[in-house]
């Protein structure tokens, strides 16, 4: 029980230490971001349609530029800034040392900080999805809300497992490596239209996302990028893909000499 | 309590450590090199962050890169600052606890406990950033022993600390030494450590050149060869006494002829007639330096002396 509720701890540490004035802009901006766009959207929508705005019949691009702006680009940016440097600003701060020295440190302080990046990250794209589906306001506002959530939660606990992966291992590039993955993984590779993109995170929130909305239509119409697979296939890969890179990245760091100071 | 077994440790091509061979029983160490003698990283690889390259090691009786819980008995302050601007020494120690797996009630006590040894009691409440040096380093001796290790391994602790806090840490450590606990005390200043402990282990270019007691160090240098500056009105007239013995390598006078350089082949042989030579002569000399207290001194002696220059 002790050691079950270390992360818990670490995670209590992490948010406390990093309640900064930049943190709480950086978390209102990832809100407002999405809400911004949606709003536009809202807005031109509204102007084109004069007094015969329905949302019902703009729900599918209002959905799918939901999807991109929250699960795919708010919680990625927030992972980035939280999961990717979780050892690098360690090293950097020379405060690794203090926690590799401890029994439990390596291990804990990473899954902490994985649930700490998930926590921070979910809290804004929760907040900011409600605003925007209140924004759109179709009668379907409840299943959306319901769906960009979950596909917010599973976006959130899968690429930030990711990102600890790439932080662990490329210490010294972290960021660079991190947006590398993101550019050419989550964002291209996605989309191509071959085996290798139902490895990708992104390509399975898609498939998820067109399943739980029941857009049909759209997934005949686009069968490589939103799959045809079943809902469980999409969630068993998201968990393995979860499972095995948290897995490895809290294995690896156990292991990793990761330098501590100039010697002397 | 520490076993080292032709313990390398390689950053590549570069040598950390190079084939240490050592074993030292419960007590006190001063761990003494320059920059870059390999001090740091003898440290890393006594705590686990490292695994050797070549060779093995033992912690207390236990491999550290094997058994995660020998951290538990070991204490460690880095020579590192800690850089958490906006949290407490409280919070800071007491995370540094919990993450030995103790339970929250007893961390509090325990960080608590600690910071009040260091004399933090009243400003442990206070973010980090808002602390001088000293007392960020007083702090980083709490995290150091509030989990009451059994070693406590110290990276250069008094930086930062004004006199008052220097004898404050002595203190502190001599009674740590006292109670039977084991200390490393790694520190490129010679006094430091003396004022500590008499035990010294000296490091350099990644191998050990001598370990023992101060008397004993002392002892190795009277027979190598160093350096000697006899300073003082009559410097010069020592040189017709000095022109004559075969122990004596080179004498060099400075412009203001008070200031005698001598290079000794065999310390032990001049500083037995010295003392009578500037008596039976009636000199007025001021000053003898010696390489004690100066490391770079002490270390280009001891040099000497592996490099085979000494009769």
């Amino acid at each position: 029980m002790n050691r079950l509720t270390m992360p818990w701890d670490v995670m209590q540490f992490e948010l406390r230490r990093s309640f900064t004035m930049g943190r709480i802009a950086m978390w209102f901006a990832l809100v407002a971001f999405p809400v911004a766009i949606i709003a536009t959207m809202r807005g031109i929508a509204l102007a084109s349609s004069a007094n015969k705005f329905d949302p019902a019949e703009f729900i599918e691009p209002f959905g799918f530029t939901l999807y991109f702006l929250v699960p795919e680009v708010t919680c990625l940016l927030g992972l980035l800034l939280w999961a990717t440097p979780a050892i690098s600003t360690e090293i950097e701060g020379q405060t690794w040392v203090y926690l590799a020295l401890r029994r439990s440190g390596r291990r804990m302080v990473l899954f902490g900080k994985y649930l700490t990046a998930v926590v921070w990250t979910l809290s804004a794209s929760l907040v900011s999805t409600a605003v925007c589906v209140w924004l759109i306001g179709t009668d379907v506002m409840l299943r959306m809300w319901c769906v960009m959530s979950v596909l917010a939660v599973l976006s959130c606990l899968a690429h930030a497992a990711i990102f600890l992966l790439i932080g662990v291992l490329f210490y010294r590039r972290t960021m660079v490596s991190a947006v590398l993955y993101t550019m050419i993984v989550e964002y291209g590779l996605s989309f191509v239209p071959a085996l290798v993109n139902k490895f990708t995170i992104n390509y399975r929130l898609r498939g998820l996302l067109a399943n739980w909305m029941g857009w049909e239509n759209v997934r005949s119409n686009a069968e490589n990028i939103f799959g045809s697979e079943p809902v469980s296939t999409h969630l068993m890969a998201l968990s393995a893909l979860t499972i095995i890179a948290l897995g490895f990245a809290l294995y690896r760091v156990e292991y990793a000499e990761y330098p501590t100071q100039q010697e002397g | 309590m520490i076993e080292l077994n032709h313990v390398s440790k390689m950053y590549g091509n570069v040598v950390g450590v190079n084939d240490l061979t050592l074993r030292i029983p419960r007590g006190a160490y001063g761990l003494i090199g320059p920059n870059g003698s390999g001090k740091t990283t003898l440290i890393n690889l006594l705590i686990g962050h490292f695994r050797p390259t070549l060779g093995s090691l033992q912690v207390l009786g236990t491999t550290p890169t094997s058994d995660r819980r020998l951290l538990r008995r070991i204490g460690l302050c880095p020579a590192s600052d800690v850089l958490y601007p906006n949290v407490s020494a409280l919070e800071w120690v007491r995370y540094q606890v919990r993450l030995h797996g103790i339970s929250r009630r007893e961390c509090k006590s325990l960080a608590e406990e600690a910071l009040e040894t260091v004399g933090m009691t009243s400003a442990m409440h206070r973010p980090m950033g808002t602390y001088s040096l000293g007392m960020r380093q007083r702090t980083k001796i709490a995290q150091a022993i509030a989990h009451q290790p059994e070693l406590l391994i110290l990276d250069e602790p008094y930086n930062g600390l004004d006199p008052v806090g220097r004898n404050d840490m002595t203190q502190l450590l001599k009674q740590w030494t006292r109670s039977g606990r084991g200390l490393i005390f790694a520190s490129h200043v010679l006094q430091e450590i003396e004022s500590v402990t008499a035990s010294f282990l000296l490091l350099h270019g990644g191998r050990i050149l001598a370990s023992g007691t101060a008397q004993e160090i002392e002892s190795i240098l009277t027979d190598t060869p160093q350096e000697v500056f006899i300073k003082g009105r009559d410097a010069a007239k020592l040189i017709h006494r000095l022109a004559d013995v075969d122990w004596v390598d080179a004498l060099q006078l400075n412009h203001g002829k008070n200031e005698l350089r001598v290079s000794l082949r065999e310390p032990a042989e001049f500083y037995g007639r010295i003392a009578s030579w500037i008596r039976d002569d009636n000199l007025a000399i001021d000053q003898l330096q010696t390489p004690d207290g100066n490391i770079e001194a002490v270390f280009e002696s001891i040099l000497r002396r592996h490099r085979g220059e000494t009769s």
